[in-house]
């Protein structure tokens, strides 16, 4: 293997490693590359593929971009984009974190529960959605049922009330994807070294310390990669909107990308939507960056 | 040396592989395609090629599945039987989703420069959307030499034209009906309502309450989309929301606003319906047909499996008016489209497809097989229908109805129009406004978007 190494290592131009991340780099440019390019482009023209004289592409400018930020909806849409992410991000990865322990352990029907924590992961969101659809369900729901049963006497029209419309909405999204993020978990602690643990025993660390100073700290790449995918995944899950509210009532369940396919296939305006997805792209950038240097300078001083 | 031989022999069965799989997905939309190249190098009207008229013309249609019946099987037998008639087309069944996945899957085809299938079943409202991006084209040419345009119920015509031409043929179409109880009805010593005043005595006659639980709604009205349901009503108070032209709405109509009063007193007043947007299509006809609630307001495409389930008499009627004996009710559903962006042989093939399905006893059919409106009144003068109606007097009911129908709600910028209305008749029917000032809100803003097609 080395004398491979070697012979390779001495070549002038190798074509091996860009043969090889040929069909990768193809496939972002084709389909990420490009789209985000052309929606970037487009984002400076008019154009309404629904009204005949403007079909074809007009230039104005930022105009696309003023009409956004003084649009209320829009502002409304940003402000559930907001509350969505906090309200499901940490929450599933705390969740996560905790089912992983929870299942960590040697004990009798550990099996059982993996495969209850992992079962929402492998429904499709819309069946998911629909089974949910029930629970919600006002008077006779599981879920009013419940709450009842511990004593709740709160409104219970979850989707239809424009004040717990989101929230059900986000509880189908923790439900959904906390077992997802578990299994990275749940990998993670399998691999963490035992002895680093043995060690802080003798030293007399409790539990509690080993689990918060030691185990949480080391699994910080996990933490850094489930983040970043539950933040993705926040933009990009919105099939159960449309089974659950529609974006309802009033807008009050409408995120980024369900109002991005609203404004793109409903309203047909194809300049405002590659705006919109021109934001999409910076908030994701943005985060996914910061969240990589955060972590990555954390690391460092840990060193 | 073995391990980077292996490695450049992975490589090239991995290009082999996605060369393969661009392959399939091309030769899976190969016959539409030949079928383009061959038809625009025929148009010039040179020689013919060497076998003439051999190579039948075929056509793709796309459709959704909107309701619980079997309807791929049922179309796919509808297309048995014309390719047996007519050797000379095939027709290849395109399973799209629902509506919209229909009408993106579309939209994105003829955006990104490839041909759409020929035919089409898309929502009749969609109209002014396709029509504008020049993704349908009129049929007026066609449809001039056939006999059956005036046998079409009006209302299903209603979302037809544009511009003073016909844009799309009726196909699986449903109205809206009161569906109520007739047991409860009975028990209580009721008789159906003929106006909206009994209709809410009604109701809050049949609300059971058990200390403050309450046992069984006098009336479930879903809301979550609420444009179509609520329709009805306004035009029993006197106005729908559009008119005859494409770019006026009449949200802010004291007779509107009436509607939307009526809507929340229900709950308000008469104490005979859940409070506030209920987000209740599906759970609430499940809800009536197992005796939980006293009447609801849904389409008639549910009429089929509600019988089935309910163990009662089940009656749907249009809606009662504000006026005692006045009825109200919209339409719904899916036309026949033919896409523009395909060669002239396809087109000409596609209609007398559409011909085919239009055909009155085919579409009563349609009708005892689905739940849909036969769209065709001498539909209902064939002797299988006057069967099944004698077996199913409900689906007689449903085609009385028709005689109260308007147009759905269609309108220039629809996507938008309809968004906004559906913001403020749900802040309305949630408290969070007046109905006089959410209705006056959605008017001033969806002036604003029509502005541009006037």
């Amino acid at each position: 293997m080395s004398n491979l190494y070697r012979a390779v290592g001495k070549r002038r131009f190798d074509s091996l490693p860009y043969l090889l991340i040929f069909p990768t780099f193809l496939f972002v440019a084709v389909f990420t590359a490009w789209p985000t390019l052309l929606a970037f482009y487009q984002s400076f023209f008019q154009q309404r593929l629904n009204i005949v004289r403007f079909r074809e592409p007009t230039f104005i400018g930022l105009e696309n971009y003023t009409k956004l930020f003084a649009d209320d909806r829009f502002l409304q849409v940003l402000r559930n984009t907001f509350y969505y992410i906090v309200g499901t991000v940490p929450l599933s990865i705390l969740l996560a974190f905790l089912f992983a322990l929870l299942v960590n352990r040697k004990i009798r029907g550990v099996g059982w529960a993996r495969l209850g924590f992992f079962y929402p992961t492998i429904l499709p969101l819309v069946s998911a959605a629909t089974i949910w659809m029930f629970f919600f369900t006002p008077d006779y729901g599981l879920l009013n049922t419940a709450l009842r049963a511990i004593g709740y006497t709160g409104a219970d029209n979850w989707l239809g009330n424009p004040n717990l419309a989101l929230i059900s909405i986000m509880i189908v999204n923790v439900w959904k994807n906390a077992g997802f993020y578990m299994i990275f978990y749940l990998a993670g602690l399998q691999s963490l070294p035992t002895d680093v643990f043995e060690a802080a025993a003798i030293d007399g660390a409790t539990g509690w310390q080993m689990l918060w100073r030691i185990a949480f700290p080391l699994l910080r790449r996990t933490t850094l990669f489930v983040t970043t995918i539950a933040f993705i995944g926040a933009f990009r899950e919105v099939d159960h909107i449309f089974v659950l509210t529609q974006g309802g009532p009033s807008r009050a369940s409408t995120v980024l990308l369900y109002h991005l396919w609203q404004v793109r296939f409903e309203n047909q305006d194809v300049g405002q939507a590659s705006a919109i997805t021109m934001v999409l792209i910076v908030l994701l950038l943005f985060f996914t960056v910061t969240n990589f240097l955060l972590s990555e300078r954390g690391g460092e001083a840990d060193v | 040396m073995k391990s980077k031989w292996s490695i450049f022999l992975s490589i090239l069965l991995l290009i082999l592989l996605v060369a393969c799989g661009g392959n399939n997905t091309e030769t899976t939309n190969a016959p539409a395609e030949n079928a383009t190249t061959a038809e625009t190098s025929d148009t010039p009207a040179e020689e013919p090629v060497e076998e003439p008229a051999a190579e039948p013309v075929a056509i793709e249609m796309f459709y959704p599945v909107a309701v619980d019946a079997p309807i791929a099987a049922i179309l796919q037998g509808y297309v048995d039987d014309f390719e047996a008639a007519n050797p000379d087309v095939t027709v290849e069944l395109v399973f799209s989703g629902g509506y919209t996945d229909v009408k993106t899957a579309i939209q994105t085809t003829v955006e990104g420069g490839g041909t759409p299938p020929a035919l089409g079943v898309m929502l009749a409202t969609d109209i002014y959307d396709l029509a504008n991006a020049g993704i349908i084209m009129p049929l007026d040419d066609y449809a001039a030499n056939a006999d059956f345009m005036d046998d079409f119920f009006p209302a299903f015509l209603a979302n037809s034209y544009f511009d003073g031409q016909l844009w799309s043929i009726p196909f699986q179409r449903s109205n809206v009906l009161l569906y109520y109880n007739n047991d409860m009805f009975a028990a209580a010593g009721l008789e159906a309502p003929t106006s909206w005043q009994e209709l809410a005595d009604d109701a809050a006659a049949l609300t059971i309450r058990d200390g403050d639980t309450v046992t069984q709604w006098g009336m479930q009205w879903s809301s979550d989309w609420p444009y179509w349901l609520f329709q009805p009503l306004a035009m029993g108070m006197g106005q729908n929301i559009i008119g005859d032209s494409d770019t006026e709405v009449f949200f802010d109509n004291p007779a509107v606003i009436e509607a939307v009063q009526d809507y929340i007193d229900l709950s308000a007043v008469y104490e005979a319906m859940p409070a506030g947007v209920q987000a209740s299509w599906g759970s609430s006809s499940a809800d009536f047909a197992s005796g939980q609630t006293a009447m609801i307001m849904h389409s008639s495409g549910s009429l089929a499996g509600i019988l089935e389930q309910a163990n009662f008499e089940v009656g749907v009627m249009a809606l009662p008016g504000k006026e005692s004996g006045t009825y109200a009710t919209v339409v719904g559903g899916g036309n026949l489209y033919i896409m523009d962006g395909v060669p002239q042989e396809q087109k000409d093939a596609a209609w007398r497809f559409i011909e085919f399905l239009s055909n009155a006893d085919l579409a009563a059919d349609f009708s005892i097989q689905t739940g849909y409106i036969a769209t065709r009144e001498s539909a209902y003068e064939t002797d299988a229908m006057k069967e099944y109606i004698a077996s199913v007097p409900q689906a007689g009911q449903a085609r009385e109805a028709m005689q109260y129908a308007g147009a759905e709600f269609s309108i220039q910028n629809l996507g938008e129009v309809r968004g906004i209305f559906h913001d403020y008749l749900q802040k309305a029917f949630n408290g969070e406004m007046s109905a006089a000032d959410a209705m006056a809100a959605a008017q001033t803003e969806s002036d604003a978007a029509l502005e541009a097609f006037r």
